[in-house]
């Protein structure tokens, strides 16, 4: 479910089938790596278009949570760890962060939830054709993903 | 979701009939249509999309066909891509169901699940579907899965908007 109005009302009569829980990560920065961080963006936010769809019944597809690059480790893992506490206190199994921004992975031990990280691909220079096969794999993958980690906590 | 949606068309339906005959209908139209266009567009005229499938090229097997068009959400225009799950019954009839669970809209997978061949299955919260598309009862999904209506093109597999199935 995404958070529109519609789905929200679906997710508040149905809450005890959402379990899931997933939070992309969007990095945002004005200097030289603007280019980078504007095509992990972009890439991380068509991926979750598509997983959303997959799993609309089981998941609640959050906005996206949207930091400056240059932020501290401090800072970031700080404001994650608020996240993932709300998340808890609202009884989700299951938290998932998506990514493309290298930089989590040596925050990742800081918190709980499954940080997934995928490197960003040039989209822009593919033509569609090309570009939805490519995204499609990339959905496949982050599916099994998914599938397997609620396989072994079910 | 689509609630709405239906509403409006059906808000058209009654006007259309009440006005009665082409001639107001034509006259209205247009009025209508520059008024709610983009509303109206999505619906016009039960639209089939041709798909890169051949008809003949069907099995007994499912296949999934992905098909994109253009839709319009209120004035944006954005493409979509839908999917079905396609194959020829006994009777050699074309079966498309939609991939949409019924229970909450997820998507589900045909023979996926090892502890389900031939099977519709929903990794969600494992709803089951048999082949023609109805649920098994048991399973959290209460209604069979969506029906595409198709017509052929060319020898091409064309869908129109997927519909709920009368019978239970
Ligand atoms: S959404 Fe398919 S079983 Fe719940």
């Amino acid at each position: 479910m995404k958070w529109v109005a519609n789905d929200i009302d679906m997710y508040l009569g149905a809450k005890e089938y959402v379990d899931t829980v997933v939070l992309p990560l969007f990095p945002i920065s004005f200097g030289d790596d603007i280019k980078q961080t504007t095509s992990m963006t972009e890439f991380i936010s068509l991926l979750s278009i598509q997983l959303e769809r997959q799993f609309k019944g089981r998941i609640l597809m959050l906005p996206g949570y949207t930091y400056l690059k240059n932020n501290s480790d401090d800072v970031l893992v700080d404001d994650i760890k608020r996240w993932e506490a709300e998340f808890q206190n609202q009884k989700f199994n299951h938290v998932f962060y998506l990514t493309s921004d290298s930089d989590w992975r040596s925050r990742e031990e800081s918190f709980d939830g499954t940080l997934i990280w995928l490197p960003s691909l040039p989209l822009e220079s593919m033509d569609e054709k090309y570009r939805n096969s490519i995204l499609e794999d990339q959905v496949q993958q982050l599916i099994h993903l998914f599938v397997k980690k609620w396989q072994n906590n079910d | 979701m689509s609630k709405q949606r239906v509403t409006r068309r059906q808000f058209l339906n009654y006007t259309l009939t009440g006005v009665g005959g082409f001639m107001a209908a034509g006259m209205l139209m247009p009025m209508v249509r520059f008024a709610v266009d983009p509303v109206l567009q999505h619906n016009a005229a039960g639209d089939f999309v041709v798909t890169d499938k051949k008809i003949s090229d069907l099995t007994n097997e499912p296949v999934r066909v992905d098909f994109t068009f253009d839709q319009k959400d209120a004035w944006y225009t954005s493409e979509v891509t839908n999917t079905a799950w396609v194959y020829k019954d006994e009777n050699g009839e074309v079966i498309a169901l939609s991939p949409i669970c019924k229970h909450l809209g997820c998507t589900v997978d045909w023979n996926k699940d090892k502890a389900n061949p031939e099977h519709f299955y929903c990794p969600c919260h494992g709803g089951l579907y048999t082949k023609d598309g109805t649920n098994v009862p048991g399973t959290p999904p209460a209604a069979p899965l969506d029906v595409y209506p198709y017509k052929e093109v060319d020898g091409y597999l064309a869908l129109g908007k997927a519909e709920p199935r009368k019978e239970a």
